[in-house]
């Protein structure tokens, strides 16, 4: 009878362990795994920044072994929302600032009036130099713009076949154009970077406006302005972030790495936003915004007046050097 | 302006320059970057077709 009893005891306690274990067993044979392992957000969330879901390859082209990068998502948004916010909010805003500027303060005038006398500004190379890199600067503005506007603002005006042919040749030039500009870039910073290193005169200068704020204040200068210095490295580091950020772009498989391709993209993007913005405003003031500005690049020569008002120092220089005519008597203001 | 014609003239010559060098000196990326396996019939010019308009027949 103990022995029945200790056997009943036994059997008992192997049923109780059975349904303790086979309840979880149980649950778990109701998983429905296609229910669950399609989920793709929560594969993708589950990628940290910089994860990639990788594949083994035999083909050349190692970055075709990224099957799944997260951080293209992001890429893409940046490119299609963010990227046209920036770069519209800098080259409009530039655009309307210039506008107010010009309708507060009105067309710099040369103060004393044209005296009549030319002083040789820039050389023919070095206006050779300035226009190089200005052409190819504008071809690749324009034709860098239709590829983040373009979509939105030409195709609907032009049709898809205009619009597309019209982006093919202008990515041609985009590609091309950026060698001459290159060069233009290293030519002008070899020959003008002994006239930009930045100097105590300098941010008296900037304290006093440039003189472009107020009538009758000219600061004195040297062959170049702390404006003309800030446009000169503006165009140099902005440039060469363009230039490097751009070499990626035109050898896409030098980085061999997607997130460094998508890395530089950015940065060619964002820079290039500013850098328009930058020089719509040196071609405004070196056009509309001042008198006798423009011939510096035009005719390579200014009138000696111009010159005192705007670079003082540096007409002291050359009169001293015997390359600019000295002691000219300003001409009477015309009556406006 | 002849220094403005000028830097014209010789940034279009630069261009033309660099677009024949590359031309000739880089593969293109069916070549670069596929093995002989991966291409489909002929490549540059399978499917679509170089002419991307002409008429389906």
């Amino acid at each position: 009878m103990p022995s029945s009893l200790s056997k009943l005891r036994a059997l008992s306690a192997a049923i109780v362990l059975l349904f303790a274990f086979a309840a979880p067993a149980a649950a778990q044979l109701s998983f429905k795994p296609t229910a669950e392992a399609v989920q793709e957000d929560k594969l993708l969330n589950a990628l940290k920044e910089g994860d990639k879901i990788s594949g083994r390859i035999s083909i050349p082209d190692t970055m075709a072994s990224s099957l799944i990068q997260p951080g293209g998502r992001d890429w893409r948004d940046f490119h299609r929302s963010k990227l046209p916010i920036i770069g519209g909010v800098a080259i409009i805003g530039m655009v309307a600032l210039l506008a107010i500027f010009l309708m507060v303060r009105g067309r710099i005038r040369v103060e004393h009036g044209f005296a009549g006398t030319k002083i040789l500004r820039f050389a023919s190379f070095e206006r050779f130099t300035h226009w190089l890199t200005a052409s190819c600067f504008i071809v690749l503005a324009l034709s860098g713009l239709n590829i983040s506007f373009g979509r939105i603002l030409i195709l609907p005006l032009f049709g898809a076949d205009a619009f597309s042919a019209m982006s093919t040749w202008a990515k041609y030039a985009h590609d091309y154009l950026a060698f001459p500009f290159m060069l233009g870039l290293i030519i002008m910073f070899l020959i003008w970077i002994k006239d930009n290193i930045p100097g105590k005169l300098d941010l008296l200068w900037i304290r006093q406006g440039g003189g472009i704020l107020a009538n009758g204040q000219h600061p004195p200068a040297r062959r170049f302005n702390a404006g003309q210095k800030g446009i000169f490295w503006i165009v140099i580091i902005g440039g060469t972030l363009m230039s490097v950020s751009g070499w990626y772009l035109l050898f896409p498989y030098l980085p061999a790495d997607v997130t460094t391709l998508q890395f530089w993209t950015v940065i060619h993007a964002v820079i290039a936003m500013l850098f328009i913005a930058a020089m719509l405003a040196h071609i405004y003031i070196g056009s509309v915004g001042m008198e006798g500005a423009f011939d510096a690049m035009g005719t390579g020569e200014v009138d000696l007046n111009w010159a005192k008002e705007h670079h003082s120092l540096w007409v002291e220089e050359e009169q001293a050097k015997g390359h600019a005519p000295s002691g000219t008597a300003p001409r009477a203001m015309p009556a406006e | 302006m002849k220094v403005f014609l000028a830097a014209l003239v010789f940034a279009a010559i630069t261009a033309v320059g660099v677009a024949i060098v590359l031309s000739a000196v880089q593969m293109p990326s069916y070549v670069a970057f596929s093995t002989g396996g991966a291409r489909v019939g002929d490549p540059g010019n399978n499917l679509v077709g170089q002419d991307w308009n002409s008429t389906i027949i």
